[in-house]
């Protein structure tokens, strides 16, 4: 046995616990899982049936756990594991699926595949054949919690210049930015780049909020190799700011995997020392429009307008309504695609596949069922509260000719604030472009 | 004398954490001691790229801002 096929299957084996091992006994091969996968909706092939890629990893697992199948693996197809079979197994897991869960909640058994595939993903990361840029971007931002005196006088540069912005856009002479304010009741976590850090500072500062900005970003790649060793490291960074700051709470930005990570894992893997309460950005959002802490006129955003629930957020983090509020309070034409909810269809881009280009083809293919209903919405702006899925509709509009407009939710929030000047990008003749609609003012 | 760069890259309009995987997937196109040059224009190469080139082993050779753009080059080191 190689060293890669040893480290593969103790990885394995180290995983293995009773919902693994569920996941790994159950199934009933009544094939309700196809039509739920996004990939077999695009493509109807064996390939993509969930139950199909899950097979593939209880076929090594019989080898390895079952007495007859070890002895006469033809009867029950089980196979030793080789470096074919976990090339096969980790492109399985890395292309062909989402993680969205889509298929898990569809089946009448309940089968977990995305923890089969998380499965696969962690022993494809210990034996060295998970795609290297996840890596790489784990691996720099563990590095940026090491030492964040490298970069923060140049992070500190763009948050003034940003701040300028702030005061331009609100026309609020005191509007700040804080970062590590000690005693602040929030730290809000963006993502690396000035869209997820100004219009959430136009909101916080409306609210007159007491809050920060945390240094480091909330996205965590060591989610998506499904590496805890490196989920924690990355996430530690921003367990250690709060707590070094004295915050009540953690808010995390328009990110899906990041506030699924936040909000489910980081306080188990952090207990004793996360005593923190994890919002995510959009139920603050709902928060002060029901609170009355921020103003937005009703009829600010006069196009047509869809959600698209992010699977992390909606199926897998129960965030059904809050959007749907914000988006209500605001929007004059809004429209369902339908399912939705926690039956939303994933748009293809999550769980770290928008980062890996040699799988861009297969990405876009396993996006026309989102590119579908968007289409017959017929709506002209797509709000979609994460960041992959930002990407990957940004993607699906280009390749299949949507002609949309794709946006955060934050961003339009600020655009029905009617401040002085709109958010850059969110000018109201980008906005709504080449729709027959009374822009206000 | 200054080295010139080997590839020029334009992640103009790119937001993270694309300039990274660009410029992870560029440094194999170039020799050990070759340089890249790029720009963008999200402001999350400031911290990312930094951090890119330490936790890589390669070498950021200048990062700079000019008006809205970020210029930066790296050296290939390994
Ligand atoms: S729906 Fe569930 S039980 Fe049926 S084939 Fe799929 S995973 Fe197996
Ligand atoms: S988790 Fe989503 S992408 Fe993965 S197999 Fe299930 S439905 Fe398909």
């Amino acid at each position: 046995m190689t060293e890669t096929i040893e480290l593969a299957l103790k990885t394995l084996e180290a995983q293995l616990n009773q919902p693994l091992e569920t996941a790994l006994e159950a199934c009933a091969r009544c094939g309700i899982c196809a039509e739920a996968c996004h990939y077999y909706r695009a493509e109807p092939k064996v390939e993509h049936i969930p139950a199909y890629r899950a097979e593939q990893l209880r076929n090594v697992y019989r080898y390895e756990h079952d007495f007859i199948s070890r002895l006469f693996p033809v009867w029950t197809r089980a196979k030793k594991l080789d470096e074919t079979t976990l090339a096969n197994l980790t492109e399985i897991a890395f292309s062909q699926c989402t993680l969205c869960r889509r298929c898990t909640v569809n089946c009448p058994l309940g089968v977990d595949t995305p923890l089969m595939m998380r499965a696969i993903r962690a022993m494809a990361t210990a034996a060295g054949t998970a795609p290297e840029i996840l890596i790489m971007l784990a691996d720099a931002a563990i590095e940026k919690g090491k030492d964040p005196s490298f970069y923060k006088e140049m992070f500190l540069e763009q948050i003034a210049d940003m701040e300028k912005q702030l005061r331009d856009i609100t026309g609020d002479e005191n509007a700040t930015i804080p970062v590590e304010k000690q005693g602040a009741k929030i730290l809000y976590v963006p993502l690396a780049g000035a869209h997820t850090i100004l219009p959430p500072a136009v909101v916080f500062n409306a609210a007159q909020e007491d809050w920060t900005l945390s240094i480091f970003e909330a996205s965590n790649y060591g989610v998506f190799l499904a590496d805890v060793n490196r989920a924690k490291q990355v996430a530690k960074r921003i367990v250690d700011e709060a707590n070094r700051l004295g915050v009540e709470e953690i808010v995390i930005s328009e990110c899906g995997h990041a506030y699924a990570c936040y909000r489910w894992d980081v306080p188990n893997w952090f207990a004793g020392q996360f005593d923190f309460k994890v919002r995510s950005l959009i139920e603050v959002l709902a928060g002060y429009i029901s609170d009355g802490k921020i103003k937005v006129d009703p009829t600010a955003i006069p196009g047509s307008v869809t959600y698209h629930d992010s699977c992390n957020l909606a199926r897998n983090g129960g965030l059904l309504e809050e959007p749907r509020y914000v988006l209500k309070s605001i929007v004059r034409d809004f429209r369902e695609m339908t399912p939705n909810k926690a039956e939303a269809l994933c748009c293809g881009g999550g769980g770290g596949i928008v980062a890996l280009a040699e799988y861009a083809e297969r990405r876009i293919a396993a996006g026309k069922p989102k590119a579908d209903q968007i289409k017959s919405t017929g709506a002209r702006t797509v709000v979609a509260a994460c960041e992959n899925c930002r990407l990957q509709i940004g993607d699906l509009n280009e390749h299949y000719n949507l002609n949309i407009h794709v946006t955060a939710l934050t961003d339009l929030v600020v655009q029905a604030m009617r401040l002085p000047k709109p958010l850059p990008g969110m000018e109201a003749e980008h906005l709504f472009e080449g729709e027959q609609v009374e822009v206000p003012r | 004398m200054t080295e010139t760069p080997k590839l020029t890259l334009d992640f103009k309009g790119l937001l993270c954490p694309m300039p990274v995987v660009k410029i992870a997937q560029a440094i194999k196109q170039v020799q050990v001691g070759e340089l890249i040059e790029a720009i963008a224009t999200d402001p999350g190469v400031m911290a990312d790229i930094p951090a890119w080139a330490r936790s890589t082993g390669h070498e950021l050779v200048t990062l700079e801002k000019q008006d809205k753009i970020f210029k930066f080059v790296v050296k290939r080191l390994k």
